[in-house]
């Protein structure tokens, strides 16, 4: 959530509330307003402004040339247009390069419809209360009717916020408001804004930005997205409006996290290894998921998914899965919140996960085999896709990892991200600092890396590296390296990297990790990738089958070969002795003994 | 500019035959020799359908005939090649079918122009969202005179078919059912949903398809719409007379003729 600060004209006060870093400032160029910044405003002054503060220029019923003329001088990042401008101004205005936000005063029975003649030409759609003033009245109007909003444009929520309405609106926040717009309430005289209570709003906000989070529409930068058919809208759309309410319900919460505590075992240990240590250099901790309730980190998101299914009154859960850890862990939840569960599983990993089904079949779950493409993990997420086409009314689709479409990667890493929460406070006990200098997750859809870095995100102090399965390697045409070989394009609802020909058609991958092996990759990660804010690397079958059988030998720990992922790029590392480095040991080996077995007959 | 797709809606009240078919299937070079087979059926329209690896909203059929038409070699370039000279050979309007990922390889404009080049009238990419279609595309089909084709179903929100209603040409494309394709669900339970719809009044006709597998369908459905679309049906005979298309003739005119039937 962002906040703009409205109705700013003195430099002394402008120049004060900016270093409180709001995330746009608004600026009104109407005489008949009591914060008009008057004819000697200077554009210098604006210019010298930081970047990171986005400029809003506000105009009501003014002049077309009149702006042009403004825009020329000041530059604005937006063009709000507060009066009766029309969807021709609005496309006049954004021909000539402007970013719009058309202002619309909302009372009971405003209709939506006259919206759609201006959806090409805004940017965003900005409600404030209906007044004779063109705003600037210090009242709320009821937010609820936004929810029935029918479009994608994003909205600016305006009109009487202040420090407890922001507050309020945080606690059950309306899909598709992005920007809350503060002016009036955050004066105490003078119409200048009182720093403290910006400081106080900044704050509100900045506490629910913690981590990365999409857009409205579910994009990070230009990933992710909601690309599915009709017959999957009204599903998605449905979880789209509702599941940030129930996850910021705090009845909610308090269901999770007691679960989390009291069923999962957490909070998992942060195991400082003396052996990797004294192996490899450096300080390394392994974040222990594998001791989670069914040996893995899918459990956190499974539970937390069928909690929101209930909700949400569905009566039967259907997911895929392709190790068969997340398949193992939804049929878990379901057994434990009394919910009828059907798991799609490729034809492949059934055999060369044949614990895992028997594992999921004794908790009373059925499982369907994907019999179509290359029968792994892709294409049982297909089949899980199908059944909900065929049964959308009363089924919840439980996707296992970072992927599909918006919301579902943005809920999966809010589910996750109690991980590198709890390594914060964790490695901050153990060492005194809340962030390691590396930490190192393995990669397949993307939800044990993204539950690992989510609160390190951005922060300088630590280098975030994502491990693919790079199979026989990179180049050999038998790999899992998405975002190494990836090109972009659509798979499972979302814009993301993936492995496909030329024509795009999707190509089948090879991991020795079942839970690798899928041909595209988690959105938030194709984002991380592409804006440097991690590393993505990869690692071959061989040296993650050495990583394991290292592990096992050295501390007494077999890990999945998903995680052994992360281990593996360990011997790349020149770590310095007192370096930090958390690995995230995703997952438990059991499920791998078939596949590892073999590999002890060629040891010497 | 009217094209062929909306000048066949304007005409009479006749209930509309539409078939699909996968491209390149059963054999690579089948696509214009069935169009042209099927327009002297007396076949209203076609949909032709690109392959695509992962096609979510189909069913066992259309995926095997995808799966086959990529081995035989279809893609994208193939498909226009092969449709360069298709209005030489087939006068009734033809609306291109298939993912979005394809498209996007091939560049969206790109594809939009080859269509609009070789006289496709339509497309329908199910997985394009509206609001991505209307920012960057709708410009582009206006241009070129596509018809941009948009699906509705059971779940589908009146405000929301009002909305597609507004950003589609030619006709709405109704699924009959929740349900991929290829289901042989007797439909008289949608008879609700089908009035529904025709109660709208919508600015355009609807087609309604997915399921439509005999007479009984087709008529339920065309005694509320314009007209009906056969295919996983139609590709389950295309398969079952291995290139013998006479055999076909029967399962066609099950939907046109009645004397023959009875
Ligand atoms: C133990 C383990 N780690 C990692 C993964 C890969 O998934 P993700 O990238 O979503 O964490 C899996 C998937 O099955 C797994 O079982």
């Amino acid at each position: 959530m962002k906040i703009k600060i409205c109705g700013l004209f003195d430099p002394a006060n402008i120049a004060a509330v900016v270093t409180e870093q709001p995330d746009l400032v608004g600026f009104i160029f109407y005489p008949k307003s009591k914060r008009y910044v008057g004819t000697n405003f200077d554009p210098k002054g604006i210019a010298n402004l930081p970047k990171s503060t986005q400029k809003v220029g506000v105009f009501v019923n003014e002049d077309r040339d009149h702006i042009i003329s403004i825009q020329t001088q000041f530059a604005f990042d937006y063009i709000q247009l507060h009066g009766e401008e029309t969807p021709e101004d609005c496309a006049f205005l954004k021909a000539k390069g402007m970013r719009i936000i058309k202002a619309f005063g909302v009372d009971d029975g405003f209709d939506f419809s006259q919206l759609s003649d201006y959806l090409p030409y805004c940017d965003y759609f900005l409600f404030d209360t209906a007044t004779p003033n063109y705003g600037g009245s210090g009242q709320s109007f009821p937010w609820e009717i936004l929810n029935d909003y029918p479009f994608d444009t994003p909205l600016i929520l305006s009109g009487g916020l202040g420090v407890v309405e922001v507050k309020t609106f945080l606690n059950s926040p309306i899909p598709k408001v992005e920007i809350l717009d503060c002016n009036s309430k955050l004066e105490k005289e003078n119409h200048h804004k009182n720093l403290d209570l910006v400081a106080e709003v900044l704050a509100l906000t900045r506490k629910t930005n913690s981590g990365i989070q999409p857009d409205a529409a579910g994009y990070y930068g230009e990933f992710g997205g909601a690309f599915v058919p009709e017959m999957l809208y009204p599903n998605v759309k449905e979880l789209q409006d509702q599941y940030l309410f129930h996850l910021h319900d705090p009845e909610f919460q308090r269901e999770f996290q007691d679960l989390l505590k009291s069923y999962v075992g957490r909070p998992t240990p942060l195991f400082f290894s003396k052996n990797l240590s004294a192996h490899f250099g450096g300080k390394i901790y392994l974040k222990r998921e594998d001791l989670n309730h069914t040996g893995a980190h899918k459990i956190n998101n499974a539970i937390g998914q069928v909690l929101l299914a209930k909700r949400l009154q569905k009566k039967r859960i259907i997911a895929e899965t392709g190790a068969g850890q997340h398949g193992v862990a939804t049929a878990t939840a379901c057994a434990l919140l009394g919910m009828e569960c059907t798991i799609y599983m490729g034809e492949i990993d059934i055999q060369r996960q044949q614990p895992n089904v028997e594992r999921m079949r004794l908790m009373g779950a059925k499982i369907v085999p994907a019999t179509s493409g290359s029968r792994t993990l892709k294409d049982a997420t297909n089949e899980a896709i199908r059944a909900w086409i065929n049964n959308p009314v009363d089924t919840y689709y439980v996707i296992g990892s970072a992927v599909g479409p918006h919301p579902y990667p943005d809920m999966v890493a809010r589910f996750q991200s109690v991980i590198s929460e709890e390594i914060q406070v964790q490695l901050k006990q153990e060492t005194g600092q809340a962030a390691p200098d590396y930490l190192i997750a393995c990669l397949g859809g993307g939800s044990n890396a993204i539950g690992a870095f989510y609160h390190f995100i951005g922060n300088p102090k630590t280098q975030l590296i994502a491990v693919e399965a790079g199979g026989l390697g990179v180049d050999s045409g038998k790999t899992a390296a998405t975002i190494a070989l990836g090109k972009k394009g659509i798979i499972h609802g979302s814009k993301t990297f993936l492995i496909q020909t030329d024509d795009g058609q999707i190509v089948e991958p090879h991991s020795i990790s079942a839970g690798l092996d899928y041909p595209g990759i988690g959105p938030v990660h194709a984002h991380l990738s592409a804006t440097g804010l991690a590393k993505v690397v990869s690692v071959t079958d061989e040296e993650a089958v050495a990583a394991a059988l290292q592990l096992a030998r050295l501390d007494g720990i077999l890990p999945a070969l998903e995680s052994a992922h992360a281990l593996a790029y360990l011997p790349k590392m020149q770590l310095q002795p007192d370096e930090i480095v958390v690995v995230n040991l995703s997952g438990r080996g059991d499920k791998d003994l078939a596949t590892l077995i073999p590999f002890l007959a060629h040891e010497k | 500019m009217k094209n062929r797709l909306q000048t066949l809606m304007e005409k009479g009240s006749k209930p509309l035959l539409s078939i699909y078919y996968t491209a390149g299937f059963p054999t690579l070079d089948a696509t214009i020799p069935l169009a042209e087979f099927l327009e002297q059926q007396g076949v209203d329209s076609l949909e032709i359908g690109f392959p695509f690896s992962d096609p979510l909203a189909d069913g066992p059929l259309i995926q095997a005939s995808s799966s086959q038409a990529i081995e035989n070699g279809m893609t994208l370039s193939v498909l226009f090649e092969q449709l360069k000279n298709l209005r030489d050979r087939v006068t009734i309007p033809v609306v291109l079918m298939g993912y979005l990922n394809p498209v996007l390889q091939m560049g969206e404009i790109a594809f939009l122009e080859a269509c609009a080049q070789v006289g496709v009238d339509g497309v329908l990419l199910p997985d394009l969202p509206l609001d991505y279609f209307e920012k960057n595309l709708k410009i582009h089909y206006e241009r070129l005179g596509i018809a941009p084709i948009f699906l509705i179903t059971p779940e589908t929100a009146e405000a929301r078919i009002r909305e597609i209603d507004r950003l589609s040409e030619g006709f709405m494309y109704q699924v009959a059912s929740n349900s991929i394709t290829g289901s042989e669900a007797s439909l008289t339970a949608q008879t609700a949903y089908f009035e529904r719809i025709a109660a709208m009044q919508l600015r355009n006709p609807c087609l309604i398809g997915f399921g439509i597998h005999n007479r009984e369908t087709f008529e339920l459905a065309t005694t509320y719409s314009r007209g009906a679309i056969v295919g996983s049906a139609f590709i389950k005979q295309l398969q079952a007379q291995e290139g013998d298309w006479e055999k076909l003739v029967p399962f066609l005119n099950q939907f046109r003729n009645k004397e023959l039937i009875l």
